[in-house]
């Protein structure tokens, strides 16, 4: 193992806003009952500021004398083998970095991306969970963690556009938008990419797919690996600008909108002028202007429909009005909202690569039965969201559970309820 | 035991070098924070990251459940909250509003303002000091804070109780005669001035770094923090 690594990492990451809020934390413990690994199993250690525990240790035994004091006096422990290798079940097998920890946080801190940073030095000790790692590795050589290679997505886009008989225009040059979809999609949710299609045919926009960027999942970021995750934007990034596009169009995918929007230009060169958006907010524009119309109601007889709020979309996306004003129109008598919602809704609890993870299962169902009360509550028969890995672990958990509830894309609702 | 030369001790020599260390330690503390270098934020915001402070320090302003923005967090960590919010609104009541203590400003800072009468200050201190207990208990018993509490956070408890206790009982004239009281008082009072940058207790700075950081993270994203 390369436990001098990680504490490199760790090191090296550890600029003034790390520290400033390491040193901020008074260690009241209340993030821990904002965490829906700890809330729903009660386990002490799933709290977040004992996942920043390492950080902190590192943080501290570098860099302040009370940390090099305590290091001395046998306080505090270095960071060994066996801390990385348990902490990479707490950072991977108990936390999707939804960040619901940093809205309760009475000091403000921002755990997610401090959580982000222990990931990150996780991976350069080469401790990430073995599934989550062969995901990695297959989008690195094949260019997709499920196995989506050129001929696969050239065979399932040709399949796509017979089946539900839409228009995907492919390496367009000198068109608006590039609009890249996720694995999960293309192999899961295929109807989403002909929602999405229609939707865009309908505003009238000119986009293109690309061959070379067609990926928009990053795995390593979920992996925390700032290499990888640079390498799979990378190849969107060239493609956008092989293209010569404006706006890259994230469709319903949280962590790789996170890792674009949010991340891209900190990390790498973005290119100029490049703008990165996301279809949830893409429809509410194209609803606003009038771009589309919807038809009103068209889902108000079918029994409540509720909205799940994705952790990276909605908390860390900021698209949070778009999907209320569109359910608003399309089903203005049976949309109800659960509770919490918005910035402080429940994470379903498969994100930040969680449900590549078998091992995670029992947490991952045990997080769920959060979400089935919620929905219960509401008395859901139909549950929208815009992110299609929540769609994953909302399809499976249901089954899990035989839950009687409908799960829809937000985009495959507003693509069936286009005026024509 | 000449409980004055102590006394004086405690008021005098002890209490400058204490305020000396409480100082110099915050800066030094400020200034490794500020030169571990802060790298520019270069993604494109989505709404105000100003905004995003203005509104994080607003909510940040009721560390105290009236608010309880986040809907089952303040039910779930009653005591923290409760517990967390009287001791604070007490500390700084007494320490800013209380006539002995802004005399001690008065001769730190040259000037001096208004304090509230004693009965007030005094029933605030008590359940201040009841408050803390409760926050030592919660810690006692609660399995995350068990987890997490080392010497350390013990220690904070206890150094920051021990100044409220004192002068607590010194207001009272109880057990002790006023000098030893007011000695072990000033005793108290600073070991705490000392321990503040070793500890932390020093959150009080730092709180408003990572506050802002938060607003501006949640400010870019459009996002109310
Ligand atoms: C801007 C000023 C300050 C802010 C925003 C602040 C905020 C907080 C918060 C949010 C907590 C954790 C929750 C709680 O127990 O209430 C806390 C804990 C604590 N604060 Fe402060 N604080 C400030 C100033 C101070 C000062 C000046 C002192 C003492 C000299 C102090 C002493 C403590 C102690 C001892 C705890 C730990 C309580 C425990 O262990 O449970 N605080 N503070
Ligand atoms: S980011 Fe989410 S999952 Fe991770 S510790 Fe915080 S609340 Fe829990
Ligand atoms: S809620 Fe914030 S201050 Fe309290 S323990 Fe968690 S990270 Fe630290």
């Amino acid at each position: 193992m390369k436990t001098q690594e990680a504490i490199n990492t760790f090191v090296k990451e550890t600029g003034g806003w790390v520290a400033a809020q390491l040193e901020a934390c008074t260690r009241c413990g209340m993030c821990a009952e904002a965490c829906h690994f700890y809330q729903a199993t009660g386990n002490p250690e799933y709290a977040p500021v004992w996942k920043l525990e390492l950080l902190r240790r590192a943080y501290e035994q570098r860099f302040t004398i009370s940390g090099k004091a305590r290091l001395a006096l046998g306080i505090d422990k270095p960071i060994t083998d066996a801390d990385l290798t348990h902490w990479s079940t707490l950072l991977y097998e108990a936390c999707t970095l939804c960040n619901k920890c940093s809205m309760v946080c009475p000091m403000g801190i921002d755990i997610g991306p401090l959580l982000h940073n222990v990931r990150s030095a996780l991976s350069e000790a080469e401790v990430v969970p073995l599934e989550l790692m062969a995901a990695v590795n297959k989008q690195v050589t094949e260019g997709s963690p499920l196995g989506v290679t050129d001929s696969v997505w050239d065979d399932r886009m040709e399949w796509v556009a017979d089946e539900w008989e839409v228009e995907l225009p492919i390496d367009v040059k000198g068109a608006d938008m590039l609009v890249v979809f996720s694995s999960i999609e293309i192999m899961k949710f295929p109807e989403n990419i002909s929602a999405i299609a229609k939707i865009l045919n309908k505003a009238g926009e000119k986009w293109t797919l690309s061959r070379q960027g067609r990926e928009v999942v990053n795995f390593g970021f979920y992996e925390g690996s700032e290499k990888r995750t640079k390498l799979f934007m990378q190849r969107v990034f060239d493609a956008a600008k092989a293209l010569g596009v404006k706006r890259v169009l994230v469709t319903e995918c949280g962590h790789a909108y996170d890792a674009l929007r949010w991340t891209a230009a900190n990390i790498m060169d973005v290119p100029a002028g490049l703008e990165v958006i996301h279809i949830a907010g893409l429809i509410g524009d194209y609803v606003r202007s009038g771009r589309i119309k919807l038809k009103p109601g068209a889902y108000d007889n079918d029994g409540t429909i509720t909205f799940h709020d994705a952790c990276k979309i909605q908390r860390r996306g900021g698209h949070i009005k778009e999907p209320r004003e569109v359910l608003n129109i399309l089903a203005p008598h049976a949309f109800k909202e659960m509770t919490p919602n918005k910035e402080e809704a429940i994470c379903c609890g498969g994100g930040g690569g969680v449900i590549a993870i078998k091992a995670a299962d029992p947490q991952r169902y045990a997080v769920f039965q959060l979400k089935i009360d919620q929905m219960k509550k509401v008395g859901a028969k139909t549950v929208a969201m815009t992110c299609s890995n929540c769609r994953l672990q909302f399809t499976d958990s249901v089954k899990h559970f035989n839950v009687d509830v409908k799960i829809a894309g937000l985009s495959q609702m507003v693509a069936d309820a286009l005026e024509d | 035991m000449d409980w004055n030369a102590i006394l004086e001790f405690a008021r005098g020599t002890f209490f400058q070098v204490a305020l000396l260390v409480f100082v110099a330690g915050m800066v030094y503390r400020l200034a490794r924070i500020l030169l571990l270098g802060w790298k520019p934020n270069r993604v494109t915001a989505k709404g105000s990251r100003l905004g995003g402070v203005g509104m994080s320090f607003l909510k940040g302003a009721i560390i105290w459940p009236f608010i309880p923005w986040v809907k089952n967090t303040a039910s779930r960590n009653p005591v923290i909250y409760i517990a967390g919010g009287i001791f604070h609104f007490g500390l700084f009541t007494v320490i800013l509003l209380g006539t002995a203590h802004m005399l001690v400003w008065k001769s730190l800072l040259g000037f001096g303002w208004p304090t509230l009468p004693l009965p007030i200050v005094d029933w605030l201190s008590a359940i201040a000091i009841a408050a803390m207990i409760g926050l030592f208990i919660n810690r006692l018993i609660n399995p995350v804070l068990k987890l997490i509490s080392g010497p350390a956070e013990w220690l904070n408890l206890l150094i920051v109780f021990l100044p409220m206790v004192t002068g607590y009982i010194m207001t009272h004239h109880l057990f002790f005669r006023y000098e030893v009281l007011f000695s072990l008082h000033m005793l108290a009072v600073d070991v705490l001035l000392i321990w503040i940058p070793l500890s932390r207790i020093s959150h009080f700075m730092f709180y408003f770094f990572s506050k802002a950081i938060h607003g501006a993270e949640f400010g870019k994203r459009a996002v109310t923090p």
